[in-house]
């Protein structure tokens, strides 16, 4: 692999992270702020809350790990590596 | 000397004497006080009763960790007939990477579940350890050439579906 196709890849899984996690991050903060709002204000509605925000959790941060994987593969399994 | 069920009576006594000492409509003085205190705290107290507390937060709990149960149960029937079907089309090595990536997917969901049952209880935020399976998955996945990549991601996304499924029988 020459110099140019390594620092690039370095640049766009940098880049895959970082941008792929501004995203993910801010709605899973609000998520977990309006859940716990919820707990506190229904206790009885716990079990629901918590399913639900367990749900839409696993939903966000799978967009997070898609990034995570394109940097991976661009770092381990980099397909442009002659 | 005091045994464990006389300990807790006297417990439960002291903390009705105390609000009651500073309730403002409670009359001063006297033994008859004194004995309406203890007549009312030898009766049942909800309000008191750690136990009942307890089995309430648990209900609640049990809800939660029936609706995990149930999206293992599906991500688990799901693995088994998509392992079925890549061994029967596409090999042993895609299989067995669908596998791995499935159960990985399932530890994964199994920290993101407790991650999440721990928000607001013990923690403030919900951990990020849960992301370290992937990265593994994908390094283990480069490193050996037994197994492939793509079937491992896709076997590690499984969970996926068993979430949908359970979120559109929801009630």
């Amino acid at each position: 692999m020459d110099s140019i196709t390594t620092a690039a890849s370095v640049v766009a899984a940098g880049l895959a992270v970082g941008l792929g996690a501004i995203g993910p991050g801010i709605g899973q903060g609000s998520a977990a702020q309006g859940a716990v709002e919820g707990i506190a204000r229904q206790p009885e509605a716990e079990g629901k809350i918590r399913g639900t925000l367990l749900l839409s959790f696993a939903f966000m941060e799978s967009l997070t790990i898609y990034g995570l994987v394109v940097a991976l593969v661009l770092l381990f399994a980099n397909p442009f590596a002659g | 000397m005091i045994d464990s069920p006389g300990l807790c009576r006297e417990l439960r006594c002291l903390v009705c004497a105390t609000t009651s000492y500073y309730h403002p409509l409670t009359p001063i003085g006297g033994m008859s006080v004194v004995s309406e205190i203890v007549e009312n705290c030898s009766s049942h107290d909800p309000l008191l009763d750690i136990d009942s507390s307890d089995t309430s937060s648990g209900v609640q709990s049990n809800e939660y960790l029936e609706l995990q149960f149930r999206v293992f149960r599906l991500t688990f029937l799901l693995t088994f007939f998509s392992v079925g079907i890549a061994g029967f089309f596409l090999g042993i090595q895609a299989s067995a990477s669908l596998f791995i990536g499935a159960l990985s997917g399932i530890f994964y969901f199994r920290l993101l579940a407790r991650g999440i049952g721990r928000l607001g209880t013990s923690s403030k935020i919900v951990g990020k350890v849960q992301l370290i399976v992937p990265v593994m998955l994908v390094l283990v996945s480069s490193r050996f050439p037994q197994l492939d990549l793509i079937p491992a991601l896709l076997g590690f996304l499984l969970y996926k579906p068993a979430l949908i499924i359970q979120f559109l029988s929801m009630p």
